[in-house]
């Protein structure tokens, strides 16, 4: 055997297990997905029912998946840029300026992500509760009572709470994340900038946001994963879908039909959806954020 | 180089039969039943009566009957615990779970025609006794579609623990203010403004799914068991006629009556909230079932407290009064392996000394003469019926699954948009009748 194709079947030998692991617990279910997308079948007995497209047709007119559907886009939107904004505010501010307590303020940020999804619902319960809630007290202790509201209880409001909370406990995460590539710009180049006259936000928009924008892009597809995966979450601990689906977004919904009523194709036909939506739209994010990667 | 091969190809091989390895246990642990003794499955949901009381009664069924070890699930959760199994072939053969849980477990088993028919267990004799079961059981409790989902005169499911339902309040807080608890919804709407005087809110619910029994009272009142039968069956324009809209009205009536702070609370997460609130004397009545006592049983209280519980008033003076009675099932799955052992089970668990284990913990099933042993609450709460109230049993036929179309959310979930005004009356009563349609399509 030469010595190239000794250490090629190395490659492959070693490669070998994780290529398994990775065709039985990722390809295989995903195409099972896919494949029960087409059935009726409630997800237990061996009466499955081919059914096409039928599934997909149904989803077009089903209000209730559009509502969904697009309580989730106004989650990811929200989430994505306020989260964003706020996390590099504070990230250039911890990095840039020369303030007390830097790294307390990093920990402080940074503890809502230790936490489990499960106690933020917990905590956030306790903060919209209508009577003894942090939220509406600190509104009537500055006689804002007129502001007061039923902020889970509110259809209007209630996934804007729900934002809220999912916004809460993803800054610290992205800050950090924000932090690292903002450190390893070189000093040099503020104070060269300095030198030729630039103010802060000059140097901010010139140097540390192009700089950091190769981590911006990467950030955003977290985002759209990240706030698919845990509005689910949150809202199964918070509010269950309620009131009367205000806060359903399309995970908690295909969970619903894929057991609560016994739609379990149909349920994966929802999961297509989902799968092909986040997928498009990582693609087209990326795409239009693409700049050249600047170096230093 | 021979070595580093050798080494790279145990570690593929290793991995290999780590995975071979699963699945052979898998298949040997679900197939193994010894000669001798046989092993019965049984999973049961540990409700608000506890695990204590199966674990006695497996012991229980130990000494009658040594012949069968019986493995026990017993769970909270018992949907997560049992169906990832149940979807690797591997079914427990008796199980107690419920319809009209979150899961829908029961539910899916009975749209896929998957549960073992059972009305050849009501004429086996109690396991250890001489008297067959049918003739044990209170009459009317396997003539519904609770037990008989097909409508077809057969039993797939065995009423198991019972309780009556209605609205509970504060007895106290009556005694103390001179008022009455209403017998007619008129009453009802009158207490209602002199209790806002008081700043008191007339109703409150834990979450919409409460509505169930309350609902099924309501309609029951309105229109009597038939024109009951004819809704859960989704008879054409049912939910269109006056008696539906009667009931529709109700509760669009009852919703401006609602503690401020319901719809807020109402999900499964801060629903005892809403129970508080009758403990608070901040809401008179809510529509619960008789486990509420026990689940508040370390919560705070007004002064006094006392627990009451009336059937829903009546439409007019002199009408009828129910109070529905909700019940959890016992089944077989079709696919169970020992399903002879399984019925034998299913017959001692209505056996005196089974009833009197379940009866400790506060689980009464529905055998006659029953009723008589309760205590404390438990007896005031049973004799509901004694005290001229109808008891109501069933809920809708069984269907194929409908996609995307779910009875509970359009008929009790809207319920919360009725509360904060986002849907009008009318609007519910036509999204009703609109997914009755699509559901009859699908009936079994």
């Amino acid at each position: 055997m030469s010595k190239t194709a000794a250490k090629r079947m190395f490659i492959f030998v070693c490669t070998v297990p994780s290529l398994i692991l990775l065709t039985l617990f990722m390809i295989v279910p995903t195409i099972q997905v896919f494949r029960m997308s087409m059935y009726k079948w409630g997800g237990f007995s061996n009466n499955k029912e081919f059914v096409g497209f039928n599934n997909f047709k149904i989803l077009w007119n089903d209000e209730n998946f559009i509502r969904s559907l697009q309580n989730s886009i106004v989650l990811i939107v929200l989430v994505t840029i306020i989260t964003m904004v706020v996390a590099i505010l504070f990230a250039s501010l911890l990095t840039r300026e020369n303030m007390k307590g830097n790294s307390f303020f990093r920990i402080i940020f940074y503890i809502p992500n230790i936490l489990s999804i499960v106690v933020i619902a917990g905590i956030f319960s306790a903060v919209y509760d209508p009577t003894t809630g942090l939220l509406n007290n600190i509104l009537s202790l500055f006689h804002l009572d007129h502001l007061q509201k039923m902020w889970l209880g509110n259809q209007q409001i209630a996934i804007y709470s729900i934002g809220g909370a999912l916004i809460w406990q993803a800054i610290g995460y992205y800050m950090v994340m924000y932090m690292s590539s903002m450190a390893s710009i070189p000093e040099s180049f503020y104070e060269a900038s300095s030198l030729e006259g630039a103010g802060r936000i000059r140097q901010f928009f010139s140097i540390t946001l192009p700089l950091i924008w190769h981590n911006i892009r990467t950030t955003l597809t977290f985002f759209i994963i990240s706030t698919i995966n845990l509005s689910f979450l949150l809202v199964q601990a918070m509010t269950g879908g309620g009131p009367d689906g205000a806060t359903e977004v399309f995970l908690s919904y295909m969970y619903k039909q894929a057991y609560t009523n016994s739609s379990y194709g149909y349920g994966m036909a929802i999961g297509v959806v989902i799968f092909l939506f986040s997928f498009i739209l990582s693609a087209v994010i990326s795409q239009v954020t693409k700049r050249d990667v600047l170096e230093y | 180089m021979k070595k580093k091969l050798f080494l790279a190809g145990m570690s593929a091989l290793l991995s290999l039969s780590l995975i071979a390895c699963q699945s052979k246990n898998e298949t040997s642990s679900g197939g193994e039943t010894s000669e001798k003794k046989q092993t019965l499955e049984v999973a049961a949901l540990e409700s608000a009566y506890g695990k204590d009381m199966w674990t006695k009664i497996v012991d229980a069924y130990r000494e009658v009957n040594p012949d069968v070890e019986i493995k026990l699930t017993a769970d909270k959760n018992l949907e997560d615990v049992i169906s990832p199994n149940m979807k690797a072939g591997n079914y427990p053969d008796v199980v107690l779970l419920a319809t009209g849980r979150k899961m829908a477990l029961t539910e899916t088993l009975i749209k896929d025609k998957a549960l073992e028919d059972l009305t050849d267990v009501l004429d086996k004799k109690v396991y250890g006794e001489e008297v067959p079961v049918k003739d044990k059981l209170v009459p009317g409790f396997t003539d519904t579609l609770a037990t008989n989902p097909y409508n077809d005169g057969k039993t797939y499911m065995a009423p198991m623990f019972y309780s009556p339902t209605g609205l509970f309040y504060n007895a106290a807080l009556f005694k103390e203010k001179g008022w009455e608890v209403p017998k007619t919804w008129d009453e009802m709407w009158a207490l209602g403004d002199k209790a806002k005087a008081e700043g008191i809110s007339l109703f409150t619910y834990p979450t919409t799914g409460y509505f169930d029994a309350f609902f099924y009272s309501l309609l029951l009142e309105a229109g009597g068991p038939e024109f009951y039968n004819k809704a859960m069956k989704y008879e054409d324009g049912i939910w269109k006629t006056p008696e539906a809209a009667k009931a529709f009205d109700i509760v669009g009536k009852l919703a401006k009556y609602t503690a401020p702070t319901t719809v807020a609370n109402a999900n499964d997460k801060d629903y005892t909230k809403n129970q508080q609130l009758i403990l608070d004397n901040k809401a008179l009545f809510m529509p619960n079932g008789t486990w509420v006592v026990g689940e508040m049983k370390d919560a705070p209280r007004a002064k006094n407290f006392e627990w009451g519980m009336t059937s829903l008033p009546a439409l007019e003076s002199g009408g009828d009064r129910y109070a529905f009675t909700f019940f959890e099932q016992m089944w077989i799955p079709a696919q169970a392996k020992n399903k002879d052992a399984a019925k034998d089970f299913l017959t001692f668990v209505y056996s005196d000394k089974a009833a009197d284990i379940f009866a400790q913990s506060g689980a009464v099933q529905p055998i006659k003469g029953m009723s008589d042993k309760l205590s404390g609450e438990n007896k005031l709460f049973y004799s509901i019926y004694d005290n001229g109230a109808k008891a109501g049993m069933g809920g809708f036929a069984a269907t194929e699954a409908v996609e995307g179309v779910s009875m509970a959310d359009t008929l009790f979930h809207t319920i919360d948009s009725i509360v904060t005004g986002d849907k009008t009356v009318k609007q519910w009563q036509d999204a009703v009748e609109k997914a009755s349609d699509k559901l009859r399509a699908a009936l079994k």
